[in-house]
């Protein structure tokens, strides 16, 4: 422990330098800024900050590009909330209660909670990086591949509850994200599936235009189809803080989604997409405020937007223990050490001691950055949806369309965007849950690869999914989920939730 | 027992199976291996089956949880419907033989769904859907060949169409001032590499 | 005094800052006009992701314009491969090529849809490098008499970065050289393949040197057998395949190339840079800690090295009857 204490000392010597604080300022700038513009993502902002970067101290480096990584994360809750614009696979689940929030005239609560508990996760998980990152390192190590399919499987049944209706037409629009994510080249064998011949679908249907057509475009058809409820979005601003209530609602939700956040962070791949669905599903479950679920509850916010913070944070474990990077972002983290001629790895601790802890303390600094930098600017964002909505929806038109253009400087992307608005509109429509959906999309492809090498392993022997303890724990909890959810009682529950 | 349909249910696990069966055919053409060494079928093949089950379930609860019906069309929204399909087809396939441009990459395209959308835009039904995705395509068609602000002052422009509540001057305001601001975020900031004006 | 890029520092307070300012006029402008993407056709944390890092940096430096890596993993490297066979020649969309995506994926796939030879602009040869077998420590296996008499008895499961890698066909050889195949098990990309080995999950690997050689020398894997005709300098203490009495010598291979049709003064001008970023000392220590050798070839001799390893590869894949699994 004083160990610990020493070491993290020697980290915040290191982060407080002047330069560090500006470099981490100005990736969290950075971060949230492009987290507010929908399809401009952290990973293409960093790979090309890289370049810029080479002139900069490795620890100074870090410390900035990691900045842009949470800063992107609390800016894309922002544009959740106020326009059910999910940038990001982890912002789906907060556009479900947020953006509810938002039309109940709760905006500044939603935004001030996904801060406040973003902080408070980002907190807790910093210290666990710096006490536990070796022993959760070899946590993560023991999952094999029938275990991250299960772990998969568990995700997918519990995107099902994200879902309001029909629980089978939740799995059903599951399936069909699975569905959709198989289009592309198949990573084995390079056959391409479904693609219909279009080289732009060799790497399979992008994320963007899914998320943008059947979330932010589709809803603005809504709206404007329903000009009585959107008027609630621009006269009602209410409150902009926190009430007594609901800051003590929100609490034990924190809690709960930080503890998720942080082990499934650790994860590599489907991670930190998964703690912010679990931790959802267990408020609607678990907290006191589960009978609003669905029409603004605060615990819908609070707890995914901290186990996304947290899972944030824990994701840096692997890399910074194995030098194995658990996704896109931290790859490149791994392209700039590299380039700074470190190699990351078990020995980093000791061999570059100013690197490892400075950077442990700079996730703090970078938190405390954050909530200075958007705590005031709620206020300004909240103001946004004062704005009438006619002059409010050609500005999100105008938006998106440039983000989605952007990705690949084509415009086949935007036409995809358009087929799935009009997808979306029909799903809405009938009463089909888009989040379900893109949650199977994202999960559906790893699940494959998981699949088929869990049973190269096992020579074809399904049995693999019930001996291994892990896959098998996974499993079982799948099943109960199933079986809460499909119980008549439970339902009857959530219907008479529902009619309130 | 007394049928109580529930007519979104029933069209929702329709579109499912729908799907479902398009995508067993298209599976055909893939090898599904065994369990050990799963082909690039095999996959495919158990999520369609699933997913075809699913629906299947779906449409058979549908018939007790209603009664909840699909929203009544009228027969300007059945024609406008059909004639946007034909309409956008027939400029899908006629489009690149007017003329050259309308050949390249995926313009036919972009010319299709907005010809299609424009002709829908004529019943109520469909107006809001129909204009704010003809103001998409539109922007797709000529974004990367008309330019950066050609392209947005027609997204924004046909956008508020879709809004009976504008006026011309707040249109006129609204195109101006979102110009200047996407101009200074993507143009003057991130520097995104696109044609400013039309080029020939 | 540290360098402190002064554009990151103006725009800071905008928050949007320092994307390269070079203004896309339509006019075309002297090359590089705009980043250049290097296009990386697998995983990143990998062997060739790590050395197209190694090169972009000082690249980028002479060139005056940012090189974005973009990893496009899939299919034995030719995902990767196929964008930029068909992207414009203009000399800002590059390939670091490779053993797999030019050599065996064109015999491994039948279905490829680019010619290794034809359909690009072959600039230079960056590195060369042997393969290794690495064990998961507790397996029990110090060397290939281990390996062979387990793998005899129950058959042993072996990891590779991919369909298609020369680890891959590389693990195809021993099989038939031992007369049982192995169970070869395809990752995406050489990092999560070597995850799977550190937690052991997977006892076996076949992984190029570079990628594998921290692990190694951090103990996380043991390695048992490396493919060089001698024992490596950086790595003493491991023994070659010949040594151990199988007759494999194998090496893998990364270069640069574009397009086909990119215009000869690209061409020229890249090859120079590279060529003298490779003859500096550090870019050469780099190499040979992660266990390469730089190599020096001119546009016509890289040309003429893929054509071969082609025409070599061919024939030893349908030999030995490698499918993508």
């Amino acid at each position: 422990m004083d160990l610990l204490i020493s070491n993290l000392g020697h980290g915040f010597g290191v982060a407080l330098s002047f330069q560090n604080l500006a470099f981490a300022l100005l990736g969290a700038l950075i971060g949230t800024a492009i987290g507010v513009l929908p399809g401009i993502g952290p990973v293409a902002t960093i790979s090309l900050l890289l370049p810029i970067t080479f002139g900069l101290p490795a620890t100074t480096a870090i410390i900035m590009l990691a900045g842009i990584y949470y800063g992107a994360q609390y800016g894309g809750s922002t544009t959740a909330i106020l326009l059910n614009l999910p940038g990001e696979v982890s912002s789906v689940v907060t556009t479900l209660e947020g953006y509810k929030m938002a039309r109940n005239g709760r905006a500044g609560a939603a935004l001030a909670t996904a801060a406040l508990g973003s902080f408070f996760a980002g907190t807790v998980a910093t210290i666990l990086v710096a006490a536990s990152g070796p022993v959760l390192t070899q946590v993560a190590l023991s999952f094999g591949p029938a275990d991250y399919f299960s772990l998969m499987l568990l995700g997918l049944i519990i995107a099902c509850v994200l879902a309001q209706g029909s629980i089978v037409k939740a799995i059903g629009m599951v399936v069909l994200g699975v569905a959709l994510g198989l289009v592309g080249t198949d990573v084995q064998t390079g056959q391409q599936r479904f693609t219909f011949g279009i080289p732009e679908l060799s790497d399979g249907l992008g994320f963007v235009p899914i998320a943008m057509g059947m979330f932010g475009i589709a809803e603005i058809v809504l709206n404007l189809e329903r000009p009585e409820s959107r008027s609630i979005l621009s006269t009602k601003v209410g409150q902009l803080w926190l009430t007594k209530e609901e800051f003590k609602r929100s609490t034990p939700a924190v809690l709960r989604g930080t503890l998720v956040g942080s082990f499934l962070g650790l994860l590599p791949g489907g991670g930190a997409s998964l703690a912010a669905f679990g931790s959802y599903m267990m408020e609607r479950k678990m907290s006191k405020g589960r009978a609003m679920f669905g029409n603004g509850a605060i615990e819908g916010v609070a707890g995914p937007e901290a186990a996304n913070n947290a899972a944030a944070q824990t994701s840096f474990i692997p890399l910074l223990t194995l030098g194995i990077p658990s996704n896109a972002v931290m790859a490149l983290m791994v392209g700039a050490l590299i380039i700074q001629g470190i190699q990351p790895g078990p020995r980093m601790v000791e061999a570059q001691p100013d690197l490892f802890w400075g950077l442990i303390a700079s996730m703090w600094i970078g938190n405390v950055m954050l909530l200075v930098i958007n705590l005031p600017m709620i206020g300004m964002w909240v103001k946004l949806l004062s704005v009438p909505y006619r002059f409010l929806y050609p500005s999100i038109l105008v938006f998106c369309c440039i983000g989605v253009y952007s990705l690949n400087n084509n415009a086949f992307d935007v036409y995809m965007t358009v087929l799935f608005t009009v997808f979306g509109y029909i799903c809405s429509k009938l009463k089909m849950e888009p989040a379900p959906l893109l949650i199977g999309f994202v999960l559906g492809p790893m699940m494959e690869e998981h699949l088929r090498r869990a049973m190269l392993l096992s020579r074809g022997d399904w049995s693999v999914f019930v001996q291994r303890p892990i896959s098998a724990t996974m499993l079982g909890i799948a099943l109960i989920a199933l079986l809460l959810m499909a119980m008549p009682n439970i339902r009857k529950g959530k219907e008479k939730a529902m009619a309130e | 027992m007394k049928l109580n349909v529930n007519g979104k249910d029933m069209a929702s696990g329709l579109i499912l199976m729908a799907i479902a069966l398009a995508g067993l055919y298209l599976n055909l053409d893939h090898s599904l291996g065994t369990a050990r060494r799963m082909g690039p079928g095999y996959m495919p093949a158990m999520v369609f089956w699933i997913q075809a089950g699913l629906g299947a379930l779906v449409v058979f609860f549908s018939l007790m949880n209603g009664p909840d019906p699909l929203e009544r069309w009228t027969g300007l929204d059945i024609g406008t419907f059909l004639g946007g399909i034909v309409a956008g087809l027939a400029a899908f396939w006629i489009a690149p033989s007017i003329w050259g441009f309308f050949g390249q990459t995926y313009n036919a395209v972009g010319v299709g769904l907005a010809v299609g959308f424009f002709v829908m835009a004529i019943s109520a039904g469909w107006k809001m859907l129909a204009i704010i995705c003809a103001s998409v395509s539109l922007f797709g068609l000529l974004f990367e060949h008309a330019g950066f602000f050609i392209g947005l002052a027609t997204l924004i422009i046909v956008s508020c169409f879709a809004e009976p509540t504008h006026t011309k001057k707040g249109i006129v305001g609204v195109t101006a001032f979102l110009l200047a601001l996407s101009w200074w975020v993507f143009i003057y900031e991130l520097d995104i590499r696109v044609n400013l004006w039309p080029q020939f | 005094m540290v360098q402190w890029p002064r554009r990151a520092i103006l725009g800071g307070g905008l928050a949007l800052p320092a994307l390269a300012r070079a203004r896309a006029t339509g006019v075309q402008a002297a090359w590089p006009s705009q980043p250049i993407k290097l296009i990386v056709p697998f995983a990143p944390g990998g062997t060739t992701d790590l050395i197209a890092r190694l090169v972009a940096t000082p690249l980028q430096e002479k060139l005056g314009q940012p090189i974005v890596v973009e990893n496009r993993p899939g299919a034995g490297a030719s995902v990767g491969s196929l964008l930029v066979a068909q992207a414009v020649p203009d000399g800002h969309t590059l390939l670091l090529s490779n053993i797999a995506s030019h050599a065996i994926s064109p015999a491994l796939y039948g279905n490829l849809r680019y010619d290794p030879v034809r359909d690009f602009s072959h600039i230079a040869l960056l590195t060369l490098n042997p393969s290794v077998f690495v064990a998961y420590p507790r397996a029990g296996i110090a060397n290939l008499d281990d390996m062979a008499r387990l793998h005899r008895e129950r058959g042993l499961d072996m990891a590779s970065s991919g369909s298609g890698s020369s680890n891959h066909l590389l693990i195809v050889r021993m099989g038939s050289i031992l007369g049982r195949e192995f169970n070869h098990i395809p990752f995406r990309g050489a990092g999560p393949a070597m995850t799977a080995v550190i937690g052991g999950q997977v006892p076996l690997m076949s992984d190029s040197l570079p990628s594998a050689a921290s692990h190694i020398r951090q103990g996380s894997v043991k390695a048992i057998a490396m493919s060089s005709a001698e024992r490596h300098p950086s790595f003493p203490d491991v023994p070659t395949f010949r040594e151990q009495g199988h007759d494999v010598v194998t090496s893998s291979w990364f270069g640069l190339s574009g397009p086909a049709q990119l215009p000869r003064p690209i061409v020229d001008r890249l090859s120079r840079e590279v060529s003298a970023i490779l003859d500096t000392h550090s870019t050469r220590s780099r190499l040979a800690e992660i266990g390469g050798s730089a190599g020096q070839y001119s546009p016509e001799e890289y040309a003429a090295f893929v054509a071969s390893e082609v025409a070599l590869w061919g024939p030893l894949v349908r030999e030995t009857g490698a499918k993508p699994d």
